[in-house]
């Protein structure tokens, strides 16, 4: 691949983000826009926020080539990261941005009246978003090796620097301006190289992949562990998305719970559009570029195939807008994630001392440093698989806090906290072990994917421990019920009581 | 009646009056100060539109479960589907890889004119008690 173009491209990109985020900062001046862009944000320009801040690395780049490596039964991957918006349109979309709060440990506390139940979430939100925010350094770091040959690190951390610059300058006002622009640069960036792809491989005779019948058809092998593998994708696919704090954070910037709901059906035809692209990615990597799988390159295929299929100038411009896309994902996952995260961390230190945007930038500072460390230490684990085992925390834990505590009034502080807590050691043991010990056996195959039984410990515990509690569900219930589903044109009383 | 009321010190006739005539006034509440007040009207009609909501997000639910959650199984148990090729290309990937994406959006798309008549139709209840 091109050096030079490579450079460009994400030079661009980087230049783009920052200038967007600049233009943010002159409209961003109370604690307010800092935090919610002032909640005026339209439908379609928070969709397309939501869906630039949502399609990361994994979705750009590790979709392709899970379906060049591993064929039809990865194709799950992308249905669950777009159910998990339907389900979360459903359930939470409209009630959530009714609560008035913000952020999930706000919810919480809105609904369950309870420090306690606030500080579990706060962890667990860390927890999650640390464990989120890691792969996107290391695969951002992959990204710039593959097409600059400079060090892993170079990458890395010039995308934690660009991140922090652009949430501790513009918060989230540019941060919603610079995540709609990268939605559209990443589906331009994989959008139209397939018309040049295709055309190629129209004039090359239409040729088609040769593989074996386990790459063609979805569970050939038949086995139980191939169908509880992809069970359990679905569990923490469908359910995790909801929970996932930079996700959360969106809903808050719609002006009402209608257009919650408005924006949550625009992003789900956004995903779906985006999520047709990476499988042809993936396919005809299967036919041109099968020397990636034995390299263990997969992931590459997607910024490879133009310079392989097409060459010359053609493919080395392709490739290096397909780069600029792939680096778009970093950034714009990134910039969420610690927007997010920053945001609960800032709530917990903003007081006598530090004011609220001060205590925003320092805690955007924070929520960097510890991912960046471990992505620079850690030997680097499967981008999709960390991905997957976030996806799985948030599901055991945040799902049932806010599917139960929007639609159960008998949800208390201590089943809350007993949910969060059991199944979050569920769903956060099961990587440590696989990591650590890669054990064998069914053992190991319900530990590498551990949603389809953590979420039913968190359920079951959230509900059997509020059943057992009846005596302190919060005495406001009702009013908190009230504001969660009536919508706003009717003036009833919404205040605290 | 006589054309000059009795005085008390008169024949010793006594005024009667229908109770209802002189008790307060029964006051029409509206439902949206039952539910500003959380009485037992009030909770009613949050319950009745918790409940409808609920069940659009329950129908949304099943209709998931049973389409794209046998789809696994389907694939694994009915060879005649994973065979079949569709303009060169095997069923399975058409399904996975396009036809899933327009019916959630479908899917999503009956959910939010579902919830958001709900929503209507609750309002216009409560604001048609307001204006008696």
């Amino acid at each position: 691949m091109n050096t030079t173009y490579g450079i460009v491209a994400i030079t661009l990109v980087a230049v783009a983000t920052l200038g967007i985020g600049a233009f943010g900062l002159r409209v961003s001046r109370t604690t307010s826009d800092f935090y919610v862009a002032s909640r005026s944000v339209s439908p379609w320009l928070n969709s397309s926020a939501i869906g630039g801040e949502y399609l990361s690395a994994a979705s750009f780049l590790g979709v392709a080539g899970l379906v060049l490596a591993f064929g039809a039964d990865m194709l799950w991957y992308p249905i669950g990261w777009t159910t998990g918006y339907l389900l979360l349109l459903v359930f939470v979309a409209a009630p959530l941005r009714r609560s008035g709060a913000y952020t999930i440990p706000d919810f919480a506390q809105v609904r369950l009246q309870s420090a306690g139940v606030r500080r579990v979430a706060t962890a667990l939100v860390v927890a999650v978003g640390w464990l989120y925010l890691m792969p996107q350094f290391q695969g951002a770091g992959l990204t710039v090796r593959t097409v600059t040959g400079a060090p892993g690190w170079v990458g890395t951390v010039v995308v934690a620097a660009i991140v922090v610059v652009n949430v501790v300058l513009g918060g989230m006002r540019s941060i919603t301006f610079v995540q709609a622009f990268q939605y559209w640069l990443k589906l331009t960036a994989l959008l139209v190289p397939v018309f040049f792809l295709l055309a190629a491989w129209d004039d090359d005779g239409r040729p088609s992949p040769v593989a074996p019948s386990d790459w063609i058809d979805p569970f050939s092998t038949g086995d139980a562990t191939g169908l509880y593998l992809t069970y359990s994708v679905m569990a923490a696919t469908f359910l995790g998305t909801m929970g996932l704090p930079h996700v959360v954070v969106r809903f808050y910037t719609n002006p009402d719970g209608r257009a919650a709901r408005r924006t949550t059906l625009i992003v789900l035809g956004l995903l779906g559009t985006f999520y047709l692209l990476p499988t042809l990615y993936g396919v005809l990597g299967r036919i041109y570029a099968t020397d990636l799988i034995d390299s263990g390159r997969t992931d590459a295929v997607v910024l490879e195939l133009p310079s392989r299929i097409l060459g010359g100038t053609t493919g080395e411009v392709l490739a290096a807008l397909l780069t600029a896309g792939a680096f778009a994902a970093f950034l714009s996952t990134s910039s969420g994630l610690t927007m997010s995260l920053a945001a609960v961390m800032g709530q917990g230190l903003a007081g006598a001392r530090l004011s609220g945007i001060s205590a925003l930038r320092l805690a955007a500072v924070g929520s960097v440093v510890v991912p960046l460390a471990l992505a620079l230490s850690a030997e680097r684990i499967a981008v999709a698989s960390s991905v997957t085992f976030a996806f799985a925390l948030a599901a055991s834990t945040f799902c049932p806090l806010l599917v139960l505590g929007i639609w159960w009034r008998g949800l208390t502080a201590p089943g809350a906290i007993a949910g969060m807590v059991g199944g979050g050691l569920c769903a956060g043991v099961a990587p440590v072990l696989t990591i650590a010990g890669s054990p064998d056996g069914w053992f190991g195959t319900a530990m590498s994917q551990p949603a389809l039984w953590s979420v039913p410990v968190g359920f079951g515990l959230m509900i059997g421990v509020s059943l057992l509690t009846r005596g302190s569900v919060p005495l406001n219930v009702a009013r908190t019920m009230v504001r969660l589903h009536t919508p706003e044109r009717l003036d009833v009383d919404r205040r605290d009581r | 009646m006589s054309s000059s009321p009795p005085g008390p010190e008169g024949s010793g006739r006594v005024r009667v009056t229908s109770p209802l005539a002189t008790a307060p006034r029964h006051v029409r509440r509206s439902v949206r100060e039952e539910i500003d007040e959380s009485t037992g009207v009030g909770e009613v009609y949050m319950r009745s539109l918790i409940r409808s909501q609920l069940r659009a997000a329950l129908t949304v639910v099943v209709t998931l479960a049973l389409t794209v959650g046998v789809l696994p199984l389907v694939f694994l148990a009915v060879d005649a589907v994973t065979d079949r090729r569709v303009l060169g290309v095997p069923l399975p990937w058409i399904v996975l890889g396009v036809a899933v994406y327009p019916c959630l959006v479908v899917l999503g798309w009956l959910y939010v004119r579902q919830a958001e008549r709900a929503e209507r139709e609750f309002s216009e209840l409560v604001e048609a008690q307001d204006d008696r």
